[in-house]
């Protein structure tokens, strides 16, 4: 057989992808259990929301590439055009879970729990919708508006992608710079679009488990979090295209690791740094409508340390301290030392987002008391994690063999290609 | 009383001053320096220069301000003058965080800086190469290596040799007045 059957088929990744989510969403109705039905719901959250942040950053850094007009990074900033061809797989994956929460509100597998108002309200007697902090949100915290802006986000995100994908791949065909300053214009415009989109999606989504909670720095802290995950992403695509004839061997230089490793300690000071000062002034103020949010997260009702007490640990010490002190050597950035800290972050980060979504309180069927949300792997949470990763790998791939791989045409492709320190 | 400081070639391009960089570093020379109007891309790794070490004293200023920022809050809220405010204990590490984390910058900062000067020797305001007639041309159009006499290998024949395989524009032996 020839070389190219052994190339990745991005057809199969998709099929598989869909057959692990179909079993997933098969076991949504049967695993959730009665005490906490709405736990299977949680774990298709948070397994498409995070490959959703990775294309979130990743849209980022391509838009913050084409303001400043970077050089050295033209041939990365081609493989996220590759890459966010998933924004619409991964849609397609938040649809049905936004659908089904829209039309059933009343399903206990719902995981937001402000769209039914005769719910009951944790530790209240008084259901949803006699609830004063909800009346007081419900102005943009209804259902209608809730499917109305999930729309406008995935427009946005996807459109985004569209627009650059195309712009970027016609300049390979006639070569005109034009392009480059539509691209740059756009960019302009689409960073202020993509940060309201992301920071409003993540009040919707996932401040809103908690409805009574609110944080002004929640939307950075996903940015933050986006950002991490996506570098994390993007190096481990680059180590497996720089490793294959058929990907980019040759073509990535020792500097585009390094640089991304730079980047990649950027992020981890600026999510500490974000994470920390939410922390930080909810601490200061004291204020019980805010640190119940922080309480669940380390207490039980009586006081002791529940699990998230140690997830919180993990996240100050393996998600911060340790990438940190790693990443400030310099050759750490390189090679294997940089993948393994990749993996690293990647795993951690995920830590990071069970951490926001899944702690909560969780009234008891007949309201008469709640309990609180232990830290779980579900089975869910695995298949809808791989189910999406192997959509948007097959994306992925199918761009990339589609397209050329690198911008060829790219006036700055010399640049990048002589990529130096 | 005048003595030889070293030996400058002196050369017309870039190029040709990274491929003497080599030579003269693979034959074994550890005193000697190059001269270029503006900076080199890859110099460094031709001339073998190791990363600059800079940063050891910037992570050692960052980690005194971040124990100066702990201290101070600790020594002054526990030790010194305990008071309750806002009902929070006399001393936990949550809120001195951003007396810590400013000071760890500022040290940070001073230490990049004092690691630099130190490092880098500057500022210098005088070197033997400036006695060279041609120096001015240094800082603008030539390039130049130079090989010092204190290096443990100096030939003077040895270094001509080695210099005139490599083709220079011209070859000069730089002298420095003697301290009395």
């Amino acid at each position: 057989m020839s070389a190219t059957s052994k190339q990745p088929s991005s057809s199969l990744l998709q099929l598989a992808g869909i057959v692990l989510l179909v079993i997933a969403a098969g076991l949504m109705f049967v695993v959730g259990g009665e005490k906490d039905p709405s736990r299977p719901a949680l774990g298709w959250l948070i397994g498409a929301s995070f490959w959703l942040s990775a294309l979130i950053g990743m849209l980022f850094l391509l838009m913050i590439w084409w303001l400043f007009d970077a050089g050295w990074s033209v041939i990365l900033r081609r493989q996220i055009e590759h890459a966010i061809s998933g924004f619409l797989p991964i849609g397609l994956v938040l649809l049905p879970l936004i659908l089904f929460s829209a039309l059933n509100p009343d399903s206990p597998l719902v995981p937001w729990s402000w769209m039914y108002p005769n719910n009951p309200v944790a530790g209240s007697a008084e259901a949803v919708s006699q609830d004063p902090l909800y009346l007081h949100k419900a102005g943009y915290l209804n259902t209608t508006f809730f499917t109305i802006r999930f729309a406008i986000y995935f427009i946005a995100w996807a459109g985004l992608a569209w627009l650059f994908r195309r712009w970027s791949f016609m300049m390979d065909q006639t070569g005109d710079h034009k392009y480059i300053y539509r691209s740059r214009m756009l960019a302009a415009i689409g960073i202020p679009v993509t940060a309201l989109a992301a920071t409003f999606a993540a009040f919707d989504w996932y401040m809103s488990l908690e409805f009574h909670w609110f944080s002004t720095m929640y939307g950075v802290w996903f940015f933050a979090s986006s950002m991490r995950i996506a570098l994390a992403t993007i190096v481990l695509l680059m180590f497996w295209l720089a490793s294959r004839e058929d990907g980019l061997k040759g073509i990535l230089q020792r500097t585009h690791f390094y640089f991304m490793g730079c980047l990649m300690l950027a992020f981890t000071i600026f999510w500490a740094y974000i994470s920390f000062s939410q922390y930080f002034l909810i601490y200061s103020a004291n204020i019980p409508e805010l640190t119940f949010w922080y309480n669940i997260r380390e207490i039980n009702k009586d006081g002791t340390r529940n699990t998230w007490f140690w997830i919180s640990m993990v996240l100050v010490f393996a998600n911060f301290l340790i990438p940190f002190l790693y990443l400030l050597w310099h050759k750490n950035k390189f090679g294997e030392r940089l993948k393994f800290i990749a993996v690293w972050i990647l795993f951690f980060q995920l830590a990071d987002v069970y951490w926001n979504i899944l702690p909560g309180k969780v009234p008891y069927a007949d309201g008469s008391d709640y309990f609180q949300r232990e830290f779980s792997i579900g089975i869910v949470d695995i298949l809808v994690l791989l189910g999406v990763a192997a959509l948007v790998l097959g994306a992925f791939v199918k761009s990339f063999q589609t397209y050329r791989p690198i911008p060829i045409r790219d006036p700055r492709i010399e640049e990048s290609l002589n990529c130096h320190e | 009383m005048s003595k030889t400081y070293g030996i400058l070639a002196l050369f017309e391009s870039a190029p040709a001053i990274y491929q003497a960089a080599k030579k003269v570093r693979s034959a074994g020379y550890t005193k000697w320096d190059v001269f270029t109007p503006f900076p080199v891309h890859g110099l460094d790794g031709a001339m073998g220069i190791k990363r600059s070490k800079v940063p050891v004293f910037t992570f050692i200023g960052g980690l005194m301000g971040f124990t100066l920022g702990m201290t101070i809050v600790w020594y002054m809220g526990y030790l010194d003058y305990p008071l309750i405010v806002g009902g929070m204990p006399y001393y936990s590490p949550v809120f001195p965080f951003p007396v810590a984390y400013e000071l760890t910058i500022l040290l940070a900062a001073f230490g990049t800086l004092i690691g630099m000067f130190t490092l880098n020797k500057l500022p210098m305001h005088y070197h033997p190469v400036m006695n060279y007639e041609k120096f001015r041309h240094l800082t603008d159009d030539k390039f130049a290596v130079v090989i010092e006499a204190e290096d443990e290998l100096f030939n003077e024949s040895e270094v001509r040799e080695l210099f005139a395989g490599l083709h220079p524009t011209e070859i000069t032996v730089i002298t420095e007045e003697e301290k009395a």
